[in-house]
């Protein structure tokens, strides 16, 4: 049944795309390098927490948009209640997250001298316009990539999370990167 | 309705997935002077620890379904249906880090004309990618032998359970794959 060179086969291709991508992120980084090491050290521990998060939450938007397509509960349409709903507590669990987590973070700052030029206040603001922007983004794909997906009778489980999670990461350090003006 | 359950089920998952978060955040903070010394070194960290997530939550949920399927089970583990998956996503990992590598260096002096150290890089990266497949394809095997043990669906378990020990670990066998490349070089 397994064969590990069809594992092999099967998973290079979406692989390689997702890693080119990442690898046009790394450069992003790259360019802002000298910024995010010298100045604002504290950003480099919200990287994989904004990227993180906005991933799950846009992944288990897109599980639950999934099961709902399957069952029939949810309908192809853009006014359909029940992924209204799903939206509007995705945003709401994102946004408490964020903001627990920005306060952590910046503690933590505050512990190992990482804080400095930058206060509780501008922080957090940052961290969470970037985040609220990056849900409500990655709701928006979300939604579309599961019911595109569906329509074209591909399953919505394969295709919403690899996605999101590769648009998250690009997304998540762009926004991130406009808001700190670097 | 919705909102309660989700919130209910998905939220304290979210929040630990956000703590995991900030371990990996905080390696990547406390490697700073690396990254000065080593130009290009920061260009992988996305991707690395992207497709550590990819490969190892794929190898996890693809056990799920050899177990829903009947394939193995906690009695019968140690069988040709694991052994492919572990080669399988071994050897992704060694493919997947080597082009990591040699896309970084590409890019790096397409955008930059900046020329780094090929062998170091790809040295760190493939060093890394091994040791974090090794641990995190053991890691999976400990994890669902343990679901098996108790009956639980191990669809639910393996996916945030990587998630959160997956960026962590490979962080952390980056950092000492640059150290060790350091004295080595």
């Amino acid at each position: 049944m397994y064969q590990w060179k069809r594992i092999v086969i099967n998973s290079f291709p979406l692989l390689f795309v997702s890693l080119v991508i990442e690898v046009l992120v790394g450069q992003l980084l790259f360019l802002k390098e000298e910024v995010l090491l010298t100045q604002l050290p504290l950003f480099l521990i919200a990287i994989p927490v904004i990227n993180g998060v906005g991933g799950n939450i846009g992944s288990i938007l897109g599980a639950h948009l999934a099961s709902g397509l399957h069952v029939g509960s949810v309908k192809l349409s853009r006014n359909d209640s029940v992924m209204h709903e799903t939206v509007v507590t995705a945003i709401v669990m994102g946004t408490v997250t964020y903001t627990l987590l920005s306060i952590g973070i910046y503690l933590i700052g505050l512990f190992n001298g990482l804080a400095m030029n930058v206060s509780i206040y501008s922080f957090v603001t940052i961290f969470l316009s970037t985040g609220i922007l990056l849900i409500g983004l990655l709701s928006l794909i979300s939604v579309l990539t599961a019911f595109i997906s569906f329509k074209k009778g591909i399953d919505p489980d394969d295709v919403v999370a690899p996605v999101v999670t590769t648009i998250g990461d690009s997304f998540g350090i762009l926004i991130l990167f406009l808001f700190i003006g670097v | 309705m919705i909102l309660k359950q989700m919130v209910k089920q998905s939220l304290p998952l979210l929040i630990l997935c956000g703590i995991g978060g900030i371990f990996t955040g905080s390696i990547l903070g406390s490697m700073v002077d690396i990254f000065q010394r080593i130009p290009g070194l920061l260009v992988v960290i996305p991707g690395i620890i992207a497709l550590r997530g990819n490969i190892s939550t794929a190898f996890g949920s693809r056990l799920g379904s050899a177990y829903h399927l009947g394939l193995i089970d906690a009695e019968n583990m140690w069988n040709d249906a694991l052994k492919q998956n572990v080669i399988g996503s071994l050897t992704l990992s060694i493919l997947v880090s080597a082009t990591i590598g040699l896309i970084a260096y590409v890019t790096t002096f397409v955008f930059f004309q900046q020329q780094v150290n090929l062998f170091f890089l790809l040295g760190t990266v493939l060093i890394a990618g091994i040791t974090s497949g090794l641990l995190l394809t053991s890691f999976t095997i400990g994890i669902i032998y343990l679901v098996f043990k108790r009956g639980y669906d191990p669809d639910n378990i393996t996916g945030p359970a990587l998630a959160t020990v997956g960026d962590i670990t490979t962080m952390l066998c980056l950092f000492a794959a640059a150290i060790l490349m350091e004295v080595i070089v």
